[in-house]
């Protein structure tokens, strides 16, 4: 061993890792977007992960309908009760629909969004390995107009946040992650606000958390959280989640709530990234 | 060393050249696996890169280890060339501790691997939740980084496997052991 550490070899060895290092630090600099190698790997390797994750998927499916047919039966009994209860609610939910039919001449969903520029809709290309807090690549990258730190939507509600692109392949960081916080506030009062963070426990279930919420509130269960915007982040009143749970938190000076988000983001086969809206941040201003 | 003949050197090279294309083949789809799917996977490249280097120079070692170190990085949305740099020590130690020390076994193997997955995951934790104090993050380590660990062990007997038939098959023989060595004059010796 000692002649090995006095060897020539053990020198171009040390010298290697050094270059290495230098590698890792060069992609810390690069404030999210991928080294060269990273994003040339990452295009040569797309159409390779894109086709064996539709074959997994595929797998995986059949595998949890084996695995979980005793589940799926007790839910569709469920589901034949609950379709009983709603068929009694329809009579009601039919005068609702023409007056929201009414409603639907004066406003309609671009207007109601006019300030967003979209991209196009984006796929999933498999979820990040190993990650419990289920951070997802999709098949658009800056070539397509994305940048880091643009949020990302389905139609039923906030995905998450892009933080890292290459040219073809992104990946988005998701609202069940401890490292995502975002401002959010019941649709039915905008007094009710506080901030949405993933957390270990609640990400096992799907679940994100609300916390930092003020003692007076008026908070209940099934109030729909949507986002404030005041961070410049996210666009103002964007769908969150619904509350499932509310108490204290730890320190009991505040409360919180546990969040289901109106996305099944363990689900994911596409996605939309709003690449600008009207009250963004923008970064260089800022810097400036 | 006894002196190989034109054609004997031709067969080496090809056989080194179609090693190494295995080698990088397997590499490859270990990659594509690891991208796939939502469930928790092993770290493929661990068992593979650690399997490679104790059976090759030092040199190409290292840089298999870097390679191997940089997907899991893309994989595992790391910091790029973060376990590059893990990686790379792993495989030098590994081909250095069976060059000196150990035989070319599979408990051997195993047992190097699964330090070496331990390692890869426990520093995994430590610099991507622990160190960032998260609530419950001991879970993490207890239902993520020990499930994944324990996969990767398993998963390292196949990957041994494989390893162990291209071995076989096409890596050249440049020289014999010592009991292979005495084996030949005992059955010289019989002969005469």
């Amino acid at each position: 061993m000692r002649d090995f550490l006095k060897s020539t070899r053990f020198k171009i060895l040390l010298g290697f890792l050094a270059f290495l290092v230098g590698i890792m630090i060069y992609a810390v600099t690069k404030g999210g977007y991928s080294v060269s190698g990273a994003s040339f790997i990452n295009t040569i390797t797309k159409p390779f992960r894109a086709a064996s994750n539709g074959i997994s998927m595929k797998m995986e499916g059949t595998v949890d309908k084996l695995s979980n047919a005793d589940k799926y039966y007790e839910e569709n009994q469920k589901l034949k009760k609950q379709i009983g209860e709603l068929n009694a609610q329809l009579t009601e939910y039919d005068a609702i629909k023409a007056e929201v039919e009414e409603l639907r001449k004066f406003v309609s969903i671009k207007e109601e969004h006019e300030d967003y520029m979209l991209s196009q809709p984006c796929g999933v290309l498999g979820y990040v390995t190993n990650d419990p807090f289920k951070s997802f690549t999709i098949d658009k990258g800056s070539a397509d107009g994305i940048l880091v730190n643009c949020p990302v939507v389905t139609a039923e509600g906030l995905v998450g946040i892009t933080v890292e692109v290459s040219e073809h392949v992104s990946t988005v960081r998701t609202i069940l992650s401890p490292d995502l916080s975002v401002a959010a506030m019941a649709s039915s009062s905008s007094a009710d606000q506080g901030i949405i963070e993933g957390n270990v426990l609640s990400s096992e279930s799907g679940q994100t958390k609300l916390i930092h919420v003020p003692k007076k509130n008026k908070l209940k269960r099934g109030d729909l959280m949507i986002t404030t915007g005041t961070s410049g982040l996210f666009p103002k009143d964007y769908p969150i989640g619904t509350i499932l749970d509310i108490g204290f938190d730890s320190n009991g000076l505040s409360v919180c709530a546990d969040i289901q988000p109106c996305v099944d983001v363990t689900r994911l086969t596409s996605v939309i990234v709003i690449t600008d809206f009207s009250g963004k941040k923008e970064e260089d201003k800022d810097e400036d | 060393m006894r002196i190989r003949t034109t054609r004997e050197q031709h067969i080496f090279r090809f056989k080194t050249a179609l090693r190494w294309i295995i080698y990088y083949l397997l590499i490859f789809i270990s990659f594509i696996i690891m991208t796939s799917g939502t469930l928790y996977k092993p770290v493929l490249l661990v068992p593979l890169a650690v399997g490679i280097a104790i059976n090759n120079n030092l040199y190409a070692s290292a840089v298999t280890g870097a390679i191997c170190g940089f997907l899991i990085d893309i994989c595992c949305g790391k910091l790029f060339g973060y376990n590059a740099v893990v990686l790379t020590v792993f495989c030098i130690a590994a081909n250095l501790v069976f060059e000196l020390y150990l035989k070319d076994r599979f408990i051997n193997y195993i047992i190097i691997t699964a330090a070496a997955s331990f390692l890869q995951c426990w520093l995994d934790y430590k610099f991507y939740y622990q160190i960032w104090g998260y609530e419950h993050v001991g879970r993490i380590f207890r239902r993520v980084s020990m499930k994944i660990w324990l996969y990767t062990v398993i998963s390292a007997v196949f990957v041994f496997l494989v390893l162990k038939l291209v071995n076989r098959l096409l890596m050249p023989r440049e020289h014999l052991t010592i009991e292979e060595a005495i084996n030949t004059n005992i059955q010289t010796e019989n002969r005469r």
